[in-house]
């Protein structure tokens, strides 16, 4: 055989080899494609090599996975990259190896991680991850085009089925106004809507019970109307435009959070000082700042354990603190995140008369609560989120108890919750219906007023 | 109108105020807490160093390079361990302090502040340790009257430039498992590329200049004048082979019987030191400024990321 032959099998070789590669990513694609339709995630990127992989990940309900399996694709193809400009012989070159077969085991381990989401939202059996191990390209097109693999939730996006409402409430003098048009997050390939849609006004001294279901977007809601994570909106206090003047508003805000976020080796005393060294205005003298840290002492009921340390206190005086911590710049608008968390009833009922106190004094307070019904006679309003058909927070009503229980024909809050909860989490999965009717009701509003 | 004009001209804290008040926070819990534990902690790991390699150092050049590679360790594992989990420990709790006003700037400074004085402790327990078993601190001072302060301060950089670097890793980790986790790899990347113990060559010496460790033993080697120092391993080797037998003689023997006649021991030792003198160990004040300066140089950048990483606590997830 002479060498131009020899060199023509070789490029033959070479030509079958590309065609075969060029099939094998076009049909592993296209199943891609099939599984992409079937999860509602955007088709096109199953022809796109690394945002494949992190789409995988969302439609297997393995985000965070899938991000770290897109970051350590990336890192190997890069050192694979860079390892052409060093002599193989070289240490660097070594090392260079080292660090792309440490990013290829991550990669296994997460793509695993991956395909096992994957047959768990199609609710298979995991011996199929074998099949997409060794056999991927026939598994995916099986999986794509057979209509017998379905997803049992459908983890991309929709489109927005639930109209909005278009409405802008016009600020109220004494009070709280929120208009939030939207808010949005970019979270990788992503763009992904949190809360969209919510209006309302909360007069001054008015108690409003914050009610949704997991991952209605409550805390994003309250970090929207409190500043600290701004949302396309209009946030208005009193005569302050929250996000404007954010800077100088937000000691006029109190946020307690969940957990009891204070350090345990110092004493109730000394942990209060600080809160109003760190919250009062500068031009406040000793004598007055230790006469309000002694009127907070005495009025959550820390004046007799004022001298011990934080980690000796029950869990209710913790919670008193925390919120203490809070009230002592005496704010306008006071936000509780479940501060009944590990609370025994009486303690817990305790703390939401409390809480009433303060807004019969004229603040505005705002409580999320999983345990609503024991307290509820002590709320005026309530605010109920729910997660839309394409998961964005929205709001399914905004108005007194009583009407609440009306509009969602139910008689207590725990059952309006349930109604507007998702059907996989034992939920009735009428929260469309409910954003629907109170979107409607607010539009109806809005003209009335401006007619 | 009113309202919004009189929030205006609210003014609350300063940064300066805000660090006193941390400050003070932070000598609470050097009581309160477990912090000051690390002080006898380094009285403990100056002893057992002292008892090991102290009988050399600053004595011969083998003994000073061991001993100040030694120091330098224990500068770096106080400093790693006094503030490895001082600020992942108290996140949720910064995170909560931020939204209500806390300025990043004064919650590190604080921590700079008081890391500090732990650290300058620290290097006068050391000393003082060292005082005690009896090692010989170096003949001659380049800054002040006393060699010993001139030690002190190369001390107290190290431990507190490690003490930084720590800071800074527990200010850009998230938990506590994390920390503990990234800090042997600190530990063994300070050592493997200190420069002076493990020989280096090529990239490899170049990255020596980013480490703690470097600068560090640099610095001791030369405040110990390394350079003007005898030098014991070709004597031990020689007298490890004194039996060696060549032609039915034993030259390294005779050669040894020889130097003892004449009583030119010390002079071979010297003259050993002479041949392997290394220019960056000489005993100037310009070689010790150049590694204080680098010290220095990454205390403020370490503490400077510090403070860039936690402006972001507020994107950590609920």
């Amino acid at each position: 055989m002479d060498a131009a032959s020899t060199q023509d099998i070789i490029t033959s070789a070479e030509i079958f080899d590309a065609v075969y590669q060029f099939l094998k990513w076009l049909l592993l694609s296209f199943g891609y494609y099939k599984i992409f339709e079937k999860c509602a995630v955007n088709k096109k990127w199953a022809f796109v090599p690394l945002v494949r992989e992190y789409k995988l990940g969302v439609c297997a309900d393995r985000e965070y996975e899938a991000r770290i399996y897109t970051i350590l694709t990336l890192a190997s193809a890069l050192i694979r990259l860079a390892r052409y400009f060093f002599d193989p012989e070289s240490l660097s070159y070594a090392l260079l190896g080292v660090l792309m077969l440490s990013c290829m085991i991550g990669q296994l381990v997460y793509s695993i991680r991956i395909i096992l989401g994957l047959i768990q939202i199609f609710g298979r059996r995991k011996r199929w991850l074998f099949m997409f191990i060794l056999f991927e390209t026939p598994t995916t097109l099986y999986w794509g085009l057979s209509s017998k693999f379905q997803p049992l939730k459908k983890m991309g996006l929709k489109e927005m089925t639930v109209e909005s409402s278009d409405a802008h409430l016009q600020d109220i003098a004494d009070g709280l106004t929120v208009n939030i048009t939207d808010r949005t997050v970019t979270d990788f390939f992503r763009k992904k809507a949190l809360l969209k849609d919510i209006h309302m006004t909360i007069p001054k001294g008015h108690m409003v019970l914050l009610l949704g279901g997991s991952g209605a977007g409550k805390t994003t809601f309250l970090n929207a109307v409190t500043g600290y994570e701004k949302a396309n909106a209009s946030i208005q206090l009193r005569e302050n435009d929250l996000y404007k003047d954010y800077e100088k508003v937000k000691y006029d805000v109190g946020f307690v959070p969940q957990q009891d976020l204070m350090r345990g080796s110092d004493t109730v005393l000394l942990t209060l000082s600080d809160a109003a060294m760190m919250r009062l205005p500068a031009d406040v003298s000793f004598t007055e700042r230790r006469k309000r840290v002694q009127a907070v002492l005495d009025e959550f009921g820390l004046a007799a354990i004022k001298n011990s340390l934080v980690d000796k206190l029950s869990g209710g005086q913790r919670k008193r603190l925390s919120i203490a911590m809070e009230y002592i710049s005496n704010p306008t608008l006071f936000i509780l995140d479940e501060p009944d968390s590990g609370l025994d009833g009486v303690v817990a009922k305790g703390l939401f008369k409390k809480l009433r106190s303060i807004a019969d004094t004229g603040k505005i307070v705002i409580v999320i609560t999983h345990t609503p019904d024991r307290v509820i006679d002590l709320f005026d309003d309530v605010i109920v989120l729910a997660k839309d058909s394409s998961r964005t927070g929205r709001l399914a009503y905004y108005g007194s108890v009583e009407n609440a229980r009306k509009f969602f024909r139910k008689d207590t809050m725990e059952e309006i919750l349930l109604s507007i909860n998702q059907k996989e989490e034992g939920g009735e999965g009428r929260a469309d219906e409910f954003i629907m009717k109170c979107a409607k009701a607010l539009k109806k509003d809005t003209k009335r007023k401006a007619g | 109108m009113i309202m919004a004009e009189k929030n205006a001209k609210i003014r609350h804290q300063g940064r300066v105020s805000q660090t006193l008040i941390y400050l003070g926070k932070l000598f609470r819990m050097l009581v309160f807490q477990n912090d000051w534990k690390v002080l006898p902690m380094s009285a403990v790991i100056a002893g057992l160093v002292c008892f090991v390699v102290g009988a050399n150092l600053f004595k011969t050049m083998e003994g000073t390079l061991m001993g100040s590679f030694a120091m330098a360790c224990i500068c770096i594992w106080n400093g790693f361990f006094n503030s490895i989990q001082v600020i992942v420990r108290e996140r949720p709790i910064i995170k909560r302090e931020h939204r209500s006003g806390l300025h990043i700037t004064a919650y590190v400074a604080a921590h700079m502040i008081y890391q500090a004085f732990l650290c300058l402790c620290q290097t006068v327990i050391t000393l003082w340790v060292c005082h005690i078993a009896r090692v010989t601190f170096p003949a001659r001072s380049m800054f002040f009257s006393n060699s010993v302060i001139d030690l002190g301060i190369t001390l107290f950089l190290i431990t507190y430039c490690a003490d930084m670097m720590a800071l800074m890793v527990s200010a850009f980790v998230h938990t506590t498992t994390a920390a503990m986790t990234v800090m042997p790899f600190l530990l063994i990347f300070q050592l493997v590329f200190s420069g002076g113990f493990f020989s280096l060559s090529g990239s490899a010496l170049k990255v020596t200049n980013f480490t703690i460790a470097k600068w560090g033993l640099t610095a001791l080697c030369s405040q110990g004048d390394y350079n003007s120092l005898p030098m014991v391993t070709l004597w031990n080797t020689m007298v490890k082979m004194e039996n060696v037998e060549y032609d039915g003689l034993k030259p390294v023997s005779q050669a040894l019987n020889t130097i003892k006649e004449q009583n030119m021991q010390d002079e071979l030792l010297k003259w050993s030191g002479t041949q392997n003198q290394n220019a960056k160990y000489d005993f100037s004040p310009d070689n010790v400024k150049k590694c204080w300066g680098f010290l220095i140089l990454y205390i403020f950048v370490y503490s400077g990321i510090a403070v860039i990483s936690l402006e972001f606590i507020d994107r950590d997830r609920r």
